[in-house]
């Protein structure tokens, strides 16, 4: 797998990559799925007109997942992704992305890259091909923390075309003089390797700290899986074949329309999960699965309160199944707050602070690396 | 009668917003295929619908109308069904939190006054139009409707009459299209009704099969598809020949039935979600209090203005206050010429029988109501007599002339000459001796014959008034 599927061939330190889910007026933007072939957006997102009126140049658009779906169904092919690479390789300074399972996240600090995930409702949405509308967050790989906040300041702030945002028209990210205290999940850490979780307590060490328990963390990927396979499902719905977008072609009617179209341009991930999301939608599973879902999710926002802590510090991974680790990823979209990833002694650390609390996690990334 | 019909209504209405319900293209009726559409209304991703307040505005005023309780935090759902009228794959409608809830509308019918009582009223987008272009064999979509606002009012089961079907109806324009929250033409789809269905025999207290009939494009089209479904019901009970199934019924106005429709509805799971792109909205007390205090005028107002206040009769009242439109044009015109009396009465008798002559309804007519005025000001003051009025009234409906210069320039002042007309009546007697011995040997038909004649020979410009006393005088003398 290359990096781009499109390369503008510029360079520099004002370079950013942009994930193809991120709509460029003119440009072709499939978000990685044939279902969108030749689909060409016909406006940019508000993130593209944000980095252009802060003087940034757009370097290409990266390969990704379909839609940025969780991998289910394995392939063996090891390579990051193009987002990570044109960052760990020096091609672009940055990359823009959604990352909603976690993919970027975990690989970013595997490749000496760094990973911003805001805070939800601070960066507009407005031109990222929807995943799951209440957990996307578009986020930044960057070499280094302290440079991904200082684009993040240029991209952050009310857009009026997207209706879930904070009423704030700007950030300030930069370092604060509070007294951080590291709040330690104890039995998450557990969970990981030797060296990981050696890694990290020597992170810790360098800050005070308390033990805190992440309740429902062993429910955190399935209420995660059960809430965006239903968001996805729905999101999906709009590639028919009809408007835009691909369309199979020898259909004998409306249904053969849409069953051929949705056949032949969804993959194996994107079918899987609309599936699933219409089943936890259905009649009959609404409130057993979704709704309830939907009461966890509420559950575990009022579980992380910050009162003793500012930063929840967690292991990057846990496990070599996707789905057990997606619980690592699940906290930060699940109750819209923001995540930092980074390699600390070459292993992979995550930082989550409470809303808008940007700050807090790059004044602790800054304290670990002096 | 052995048996009872039961209904419950599910109205739904085009509100008059400028712009769609979730982005800021146009709403227009008549516009190009396809051309107030947006990214947004088009269902593309990477868009987000934003909430139009108008709209909210409109649906808390029917819900003030219909005596509603307004919720004070809405929500917008995801209904899920794939349809290439429906761009994003869901339709966008409030099933959880709806604006209005528990309302109630009085109506009255011959059998007195019922209440109706509503479950609720919920805010939802229009689908697009599907069009099949018979010369290429396909089919084409035109997406102006699609987003449009719409609000669906959804009654109790209370109706037992098609009469108080219509009553209802009927009420229900009124209301909105006198606040202007919408224009209600059946006609036009901006007023539908889906009509939920069911037999019993009366004192039972279990409800038989439910049918759902849909497609009925008048309140006649109404009266007949519940007359012909509740006879249906009542054969499958006597007869037991067809079993009665829950079904979704189309009526065929031209056959003059009730047809099934695919199962479609008892296939569907609509999977319905919250829309998590669509934050609360939050309805305070001040708000609805602004909405409430912008309240215009009922008809039931205006027919208590109107009898009492301006001392029309009821039945002229009856009619103005019927339409909306007509109680517009009353109400103008009556700046422009303070005669209610008057306009009333050429609003009545001589502009609906031209509208129906060129078979239009009330809600139809157009007139300038300054000329309008001026007209009926020419007729009050004797300058031009009522005929001549009714041939100046067609002209400024389909020319738009403006009277006062109308008569001027074509000399069509009214004749009060009495020395004129004398001659004239002594002329035409003279001319008609046989109609003279009919009128001697006792005819009064002649007289009118007589009138025509006189008026005839002075260009139909003479004042009828003075041609009666006149005449009436000259044969007397005879």
């Amino acid at each position: 797998m290359g990096i781009f599927i499109e390369d503008y061939n510029v360079s520099g330190a004002d370079t950013v990559a942009l994930e193809d889910s991120i709509m460029q007026k003119g440009k072709q933007v499939t978000a990685g799925s044939k279902i969108l072939d030749n689909f060409v957006s016909p406006f940019n997102a508000t993130v593209v007109d944000r980095l252009l009126d802060g003087g940034f140049k757009i370097s290409g658009r990266t390969v990704m997942d379909e839609f940025g779906l969780l991998k289910l169904s394995h392939d063996d092919n090891n390579t990051p992704s193009g987002a990570v690479r044109a960052v760990s390789e020096g091609i672009s300074a940055y990359a823009l992305c959604n990352d909603l399972f976690g993919r970027y996240r975990e690989e970013a600090p595997q490749y000496d890259c760094c990973y911003i995930h805001p805070t939800y409702g601070t960066v507009s949405r407005y031109g990222l091909i929807p995943l799951a509308s209440s957990l996307d967050q578009i986020g930044i790989v960057c070499r280094d923390l302290s440079q991904g906040f200082g684009l993040l300041s240029h991209l952050a702030g009310k857009d009026p075309k997207d209706g879930a945002m904070f009423p704030d028209s700007k950030y300030c990210y930069g370092k604060t003089d509070e007294k951080i205290t590291l709040g330690i999940p104890r039995s998450v850490i557990e969970k990981a390797d030797a060296d990981t979780r050696e890694s990290i307590m020597d992170f810790i060490n360098k800050f005070s700290s308390t033990d805190i328990d992440l309740e429902y963390f062993d429910l955190y990927s399935q209420v995660m899986y059960i809430l965006s396979s239903a968001e996805i499902s729905n999101n999906l719905s709009r590639y028919d074949g009809i408007k835009f977008g691909y369309r199979a072609s020898g259909y004998t009617d409306i249904d053969d329309l849409y069953t051929k179209t949705r056949s032949e341009g969804f993959g194996l991930d994107a079918k899987l999960t609309a599936i699933m999301g219409a089943v936890v939608l259905s009649k009959d599973h609404y409130g057993p699965y979704y709704e309830k879902a939907m009461k966890i999710r509420r559950l575990i926002k009022e579980s992380i309160n910050f009162d003793t802590y500012d930063v929840i510090v967690l292991p990057c991974k846990i496990s070599d199944d996707p789905y057990e680790n997606l619980a690592l990823y699940s906290l930060a979209p699940l109750a819209g707050l923001p995540s930092v990833s980074f390699s600390y002694k070459g292993y992979g650390i995550q930082l989550v602070a409470g809303v808008k609390k940007e700050n807090l996690l790059l004044s602790t990334w800054e304290v670990s690396m002096a | 009668m052995k048996y009872e019909t039961i209904m419950g209504l599910e109205v739904h209405v085009e509100l008059a917003t400028k712009s769609k319900l979730f982005c800021a293209c146009s709403t227009e009726f008549g516009s190009d295929v396809n051309e107030n559409v947006c990214p947004v209304c088009a269902g593309m991703p990477g868009t987000s619908p934003m909430v139009n307040r108008k709209a909210i505005e409109l649906a808390i005023t029917a819900g003030l109308l219909t005596n509603s309780e307004i919720s004070p935090r809405i929500t917008f759902d995801k209904k899920n069904y794939f349809y290439p009228d429906l761009p994003a794959g869901y339709q966008l409608t409030q099933l959880f939190a709806p604006i209005c809830k528990n309302g109630w509308v009085e109506i009255e019918t011959d059998a007195g006054k019922k209440k109706i009582n509503l479950v609720q009223i919920h805010l939802e987008e229009d689908a697009g139009k599907l069009i099949h272009d018979d010369w290429m064999d396909t089919t084409l979509i035109d997406f102006n409707r699609a987003s449009v606002p719409l609000i669906e009012i959804v009654t109790r089961p209370d109706f037992r009459s098609a009469e108080e079907v219509v009553a209802f109806l009927e009420k229900l324009r009124s209301l909105l299209s006198f606040a202007d929250v919408s224009d209600c033409k059946m006609q036009e789809g901006s007023m539908r009704c889906d009509i939920n269905l069911s037999v019993r025999e009366k004192g039972s207290d279990k409800l038989g099969t439910r049918t759902e009939i849909k497609n009925m494009n008048s309140l006649k089209a109404i009266a007949a598809a519940i007359s012909y479904e509740s006879q249906r019901h009542i054969d499958a009970l006597e007869t037991g020949e067809e079993v009665l199934v829950q079904e979704t019924r189309r009526w065929d106005d031209s056959i003059g039935a009730t047809f099934s429709m695919r199962g479609k509805e008892d296939a569907t799971d609509y999977r319905y979600c919250p829309d998590p792109d669509i934050m609360p909205v939050f309805i305070d007390d001040e708000w609805i209090d602004a909405v409430r205090s912008n309240l215009p005028e009922t008809a039931q107002d205006k027919f208590i203005r109107l009898t009492q206040k301006l001392g029309l009769p009821e039945y002229d009242s009856e009619i103005i206050t019927r339409s909306k439109n007509l109680s517009n044009i009353f109400d103008e015109t009556l700046q422009y010429y303070n005669n209610p009396k008057e306009v009333a009465n050429w609003i009545i008798v001589e502009l609906l029988s031209i509208a129906k002559g060129d078979n239009k309804g009330e809600d139809d007519v157009r007139i300038d109501c300054q000329k309008f005025a001026k007209l009926i000001e020419l007729v009050d003051g004797r300058t031009i007599n009522r005929n001549v009025g009714k041939k100046i009234l067609s002209l400024i409906l389909e020319e738009g002339i403006d009277p006062v210069e109308y008569v001027e320039k074509n000399k069509l002042g009214m004749i009060n000459d009495t020395s004129l007309i004398s001659s004239t009546i002594q002329e035409v007697l003279s001319e008609n001796p046989k109609a003279l011995e009919e009128y001697k040997a006792g005819s009064k038909k002649v007289h009118g014959f007589f009138v025509g004649q006189i008026m005839r020979k002075l260009g139909g410009k003479a004042n009828p008034q003075i041609i009666n006393k006149l005449l009436t005088e000259a044969l007397k003398e005879i």
